[in-house]
């Protein structure tokens, strides 16, 4: 990101960025960047706090009237850690049978993906172009079978964890964001069915396989999880 | 919530390490004086591998923008960032919290800022610097045809 306010203002364009880690900033230098303390992947702070976003994006605004820099700016507002609700259990059986399925799984959350939608009004399904049991189906074939391409794989994927994510969202007792992502490794088929995907593509003789393996199929956080699928 | 890497748990506070993202390196880039910021046209670029459904999706190694005209419905808007080491629950909730197209909106309607592009951009943030480059000079040039005179940078 930050090299992209060096791109942009060196071609006449006055630019102010965000920083969400600082210390990439310190070293990238870019023109005008407002450091915050959010989590990665919400660098307006709070979701439904229009508030909230206003006071970051302001402060980001304001820089644009300075010329002294490089500037780093420390954004004074933390946004408080989520209520850790232990003992939080999904509220609807999800839990599955032995002779279950990913697609009777995805059968399953259709309803609350439903109502997901519905209270929302949109949805960030659809990348991949196929509907969900189709999705389902390309991550089951990855396993009993020849391996799709890698981005088709990859997309497919990613459709089917914002499917579980938002159909969580809608559950009764929804929790936190923390827990339904507890929910996701521990207790879903999809996330079994990635791990042990996981060594199928490692082992696979196609670069793009060997990097979605080794990368961006299970989170950095969710890694210490390979090995211990069934 | 992030602080510095060191109070990070050590797997994520690895995955971020600078060393292992490579940051690259420029001379400073002197800061272009402009205009007060309420008579001031703004786009929002973002980094998040935002595009509008139906759109080609982002790819390994993709140092290239998408097209978001800002009547563009929220319900259009779709991410396909390739990290899976971010969180996409925040967005699944309220685009805001990734593109503050509305929030912009509330700022121009407010007098706070000029006027809102008529057209915003997303990159994928995993480019390699040297990929996205081309595509970022090109963009400077668009962003004059509309006027543009501001640009604030939204990461992921």
């Amino acid at each position: 990101m930050g090299a992209l306010g060096h791109f942009l203002e060196r071609q006449g364009i006055p630019t102010a960025g965000i920083s969400l880690v600082r210390e990439h900033t310190e070293i990238v230098r870019p023109p005008r960047a407002l450091w915050v303390t959010f989590d990665l992947g919400r660098p307006l702070g709070k979701p439904d706090d229009a508030a909230f976003q206003s006071r970051v994006l302001r402060a980001q605004l304001a820089m644009l009237e300075r010329t002294d820099g490089p500037l780093l700016v420390d954004y004074p507002e933390d946004v408080d850690g989520e209520v850790d609700l232990t003992g939080w259990a999904c509220p609807i059986s999800l839990a599955p049978r032995p002779s279950d399925t990913l697609g009777a799984e995805v059968d399953r959350l259709m309803t609350w993906y439903d109502r997901a939608v519905a209270a929302r009004g949109r949805t960030t399904v659809g990348t991949s172009g196929l509907d969900m049991p189709a999705a389902a189906a390309l991550v089951t074939g990855a396993l009993d079978g020849p391996l799709p391409p890698a981005q088709a794989l990859k997309l497919a994927v990613d459709d089917l964890r914002a499917f579980y994510l938002e159909a969580a969202s809608a559950f009764p007792d929804p929790g936190t964001t923390k827990t339904r992502m507890a929910w996701f490794w521990d207790e879903t088929l999809l996330a079994k069915a990635l791990l042990a995907l996981q060594p199928k593509l490692a082992a696979s003789e196609d670069p793009q396989h060997k990097l979605l393996g080794a990368l961006t199929l299970i989170p950095a956080t969710e890694r210490h999880r390979l090995g211990a699928a069934p | 919530m992030v602080k510095r890497l060191s109070e990070l748990p050590e797997v994520e506070a690895k995955h971020l390490s600078p060393e292992r993202v490579k940051c690259p390196t420029y001379d400073d880039t002197p800061l272009l004086p402009g205009k007060p910021l309420a008579q001031r046209r703004v786009a929002i670029i973002s980094t998040a591998g935002l595009h509008k459904r139906g759109d080609r999706a982002f790819d390994r190694d993709d140092g290239s923008y998408r097209v978001i005209p800002a009547e563009t419905p929220a319900s259009d808007l779709v991410m396909s960032h390739v990290s899976v080491n971010f969180d996409r629950t925040g967005f699944q909730q309220d685009h805001n919290v990734v593109f503050p197209i509305d929030r912009l909106r509330e700022l121009v309607a407010d007098g706070t800022v000029g006027s809102m592009a008529s057209v915003h951009y997303s990159f994928m943030g995993a480019f390699p610097v040297d990929a996205a480059e081309p595509h970022a000079k090109h963009l400077a040039g668009l962003l004059k045809a509309d006027k543009v005179d501001a640009a604030i940078l939204i990461p992921v």
